[in-house]
């Protein structure tokens, strides 16, 4: 049901090819598309802006109820009507090349009578640029073509009615009988020639699609528990990847809210290196050594212009620049501002340099030899953490009130040293500064120990030098999946304990409860709750960890999607949709629970070199 | 135009233009790597990749020389300045059309902005004037193929 025209985000679904993605509602409208990629400005964002943003709607005529799902193990959507006249299916997919000419970008909705006649009606208004471009609308040939610059995108139609152009929109009706079928094709061109597909080639490339999808799908090795969440995040994560180079981005869309009516808006179609790392982690575990090796390669190739200093986020293309700016969006449900670009890449995090080795690391474990320029480049890298671990940060959570002394920020100095010297160890690093680094790691450790817990609180807190008014962070979870205190610490247990008290709500976490220098509220963070399950296995309390799992798959939408965050109250998506960071989580909680460990994992939590035990 | 001198000039123009792209690597000012671009070719592992992809650009470097020396001999004169402005273009095209489009359509592993999720790109095509690799990259590329050029043609003898 929508509210002044905006859909509910967990109402929405993803479909993507790896090189742009859409999100379709509920009711049969895609209210989110960038073309030609995820992070060029949108053609339809009326999920940003009901009246301005754009749409293509593809709906029954008269009232209906809807049900959906994936073709099994597919990103291919289908979309059940039923009306008091009949039903009526529709499968939307962003169709993957072949040996046709296809067109740029195709975005394919094929219609299906299940039972009955039912009228449908589709309505085509693109709005380029975010609703800034008016587009120059033609017809050529016979179809309706909508311009802006160099940007141009058709609707092509088949037994869908007779198209109309009115204000700037394209309108049709049509009825729909039992056993017949209908068929939209949305193409694009950016500086070319739109093609216009026939229907035969693209009938066939949908059904290629759907043979990709199940054929990349049985060709992962994930046999542990919850397969169908496991496999299904991994789908959401493909589409994620950016194909063209490697990269991935945090979420497919920009600035749905993290309040409603509030102002914590931010754009996620950049690659941020700490997503790079999970990404990779989970690749590893699903066995996926090609798109493996893919983002590793990107990973280095994009730091190589700011090595030894890392950057947050890159762009998709390994670009730096990205300003954040407002546009003149109204925002989801009315929430102001909608950001393009995002300051965070201003920041200093030192966690990313803990995420780079760990990366490097497991890009090891899973035999994948470091090249001699790789292992110098990180050498270097790891001389500059030595330098530079003391400083303060903006930390994992990019507040903007800092820098503080991250507690969660130092132990991925930890880690960074840490895998730099069992890297120099196994004669993949330049072993010539791998005592310092095993003789910092050490001095981290020691750091954090006394800086950073609290026995008040009987927990690691959120920042150094403040064990008499600290608070606890849910970043601080990662500490046992990253195999810093071993899994029979006691202050590890402590500090998940004390998340448990302080920052859980139900089924979902708090981030943190503490000013972060932006203004507004926000709901529970979902990832946090994925890795509460993994710390909790990791320390050996699986069933716990077990019972909140299943607790959390439940919390998915209808096509087993997350958001970056949910309203502890109602449920209710916040925030960019879906989240990679989530769906991450959700494979690391998975394999954390699988059963035996994996031998990356044993190494994780084997004994630190040089590092002091408790 | 002498054989010899074009490939004594190829080899030393190509050993300059390396490493002033290796040394602008290494300072930061472009991710452009034509040794790996180049071996990646014939295989995904680095290390091998970038030794055959130095021979590689060594034959590509003296088979270059070679052409420059028969424009010489067709215009019926050679010199730094001729070699300097052919090795400009040079960089023009190398920059829109030879590793920009070309290089995309024969290497197995370079993606394209068409490369969708059924296939895997192991590295990151490079752009128009190979921005995607760096700002300073078509600069640092033209100086290179300027000093190739001009190499070049001063090394060419017999016209």
């Amino acid at each position: 049901m929508r509210v002044d025209g905006y859909a509910p985000i967990e109402d929405y679904a993803l479909i993507g090819d790896g090189r742009t993605a859409a999100l379709v509602a509920r009711d049969g409208a895609i209210d989110w598309l960038c073309l030609p990629n995820l992070d060029s400005p949108s053609v339809f964002a009326a999920i940003l802006d009901a009246t301005r943003g754009g749409t293509f709607e593809l709906q029954p005529s008269v009232p209906f109820q809807s049900s959906r799902r994936y073709i099994p193990n597919t990103n291919v959507l289908e979309t059940t009507f039923t009306t008091d006249r009949g039903s009526v299916r529709v499968v939307d997919a962003m169709t993957l090349p072949d040996r046709r000419l296809e067109a740029m970008r195709e975005t394919v909705r094929s219609v299906e009578g299940l039972s009955g006649t039912v009228p449908m009606r589709w309505r085509f208004a693109p709005r380029f640029h975010y609703g800034a471009g008016t587009p120059r609308c033609e017809w050529r040939g016979g179809i309706p073509v909508a311009a802006c610059g160099g940007d141009a995108v058709a609707v092509m139609s088949w037994e869908a009615g007779t198209p109309v152009w009115a204000d700037h929109e394209v309108h049709a009706q049509f009825e729909i009988r039992d056993g017949s079928r209908a068929m939209l094709a949305l193409t694009s061109a950016y500086a070319e020639p739109l093609v216009f597909p026939q229907r035969e080639a693209l009938a066939a490339r949908l059904d290629g699609t759907v043979r990709f999808w199940q054929q990349w799908i049985d060709a992962r090795r994930y046999q542990g528990p919850w397969r169908d969440a496991v496999a299904r995040s991994a789908l959401v994560l493909k589409a994620l990847i950016f194909s063209p180079s490697g990269a991935s981005v945090a979420a497919p869309t920009t600035s749905l809210p993290e309040e409603i009516g509030g102002e914590r808006n931010w754009d996620y179609r950049f690659c941020w290196l700490r997503d790079s790392n999970f990404m990779i982690d989970a690749l590893l575990e699903l066995g996926c050594y090609d798109e493996a090796r893919s983002s590793f390669w990107w990973f280095m190739h994009a730091t190589a212009l700011t090595e030894p200093d890392l950057h947050v986020l890159y762009r998709l293309d390994g670009a730096i620049g990205m300003a954040e700016r407002e546009i003149p969006l109204d925002g989801y449900r009315h929430s102001r501002p909608v950001r393009v670009g995002n300051a965070a890449f201003q920041q200093t995090q030192l966690d990313i340099y803990g995420a780079l080795f760990e990366t490097a690391w497991l890009y090891s474990e899973g035999h994948h030899a470091l090249d001699y320029d790789t292992g110098v480049v990180l050498g270097r890298i790891a001389d500059r953490v030595c330098d530079i671990w003391r400083q303060p940060d903006s930390g994992i959570w990019e507040a903007r009130n800092g820098p503080f002394q991250f507690t969660h920020s130092k132990v991925m100095c930890w880690v960074a040293l840490d895998r730099a010297a069992r890297l120099a160890d196994r004669g993949e690093l330049p072993a010539s500064h791998a005592e310092r680094w095993t003789r910092e790691a050490a001095a981290i450790e020691q750091y954090v120990e006394t800086e950073c817990w609290s026995d008040r609180l009987r927990s690691y807190t959120r920042i150094a030098g403040s064990p008499g008014n600290g608070v606890v962070d849910a970043s601080l979870l990662r500490l046992p999946l990253v195999g810093y205190g071993g899994a029979d610490a006691e202050r590890v247990h402590g500090t998940i304990d004390a998340v448990n008290r302080d920052l859980r709500r139900g089924d979902f976490v708090y981030r943190y409860h503490a000013d972060d220098g932006v203004p507004g509220g926000e709901g529970c963070f979902l990832n946090c709750s994925f890795w509460l399950v993994g710390a909790l296995a990791r320390v050996g309390r699986r069933d716990e960890a077990g019972a909140l799992m299943e607790s959390l798959l439940a919390r998915a939408n209808d096509v087993g999607l997350y958001s970056e965050e949910v309203d502890p109250q109602t449920g209710a998506f916040l925030g960019n949709f879906p989240q990679a960071l989530v769906h991450l989580a959700l494979i690391e909680a998975a394999c954390a629970l699988r059963g035996p460990e994996t031998p990356a994992q044993r190494t994780r939590r084997a004994p630190s070199l040089g590092a002091p035990q408790r | 135009m002498t054989i010899p001198s074009a490939i004594a000039g190829g080899f030393i123009g190509t050993l300059v233009l390396t490493t002033i792209i290796r040394a602008a690597s290494e300072l930061g000012w472009t991710r452009m790597d034509l040794a790996l671009l180049l071996g990646t070719t014939v295989t995904v592992n680095r290390r091998k990749a970038k030794a055959i992809g130095y021979v590689f650009q060594f034959l590509l470097g003296i088979g270059f020389a070679v052409a420059y020396g028969e424009f010489f001999e067709i215009i019926g004169r050679s010199s730094w300045q001729l070699g300097a402005l052919l090795g400009a273009l040079h960089a023009l095209f190398v920059a829109t059309v030879l590793v920009n489009v070309l290089l995309p359509v024969v290497h197995p592993r370079i993606g394209t902005p068409e490369t969708a999720a059924n296939e895997i790109a192991l590295i990151e095509p490079p752009g128009f004037l190979m921005l995607n690799y760096g700002r300073n990259t078509f600069l640092i590329t033209l100086v290179a193929h300027i000093a190739y050029g001009a190499i070049v043609g001063l090394t060419i003898r017999g016209i």
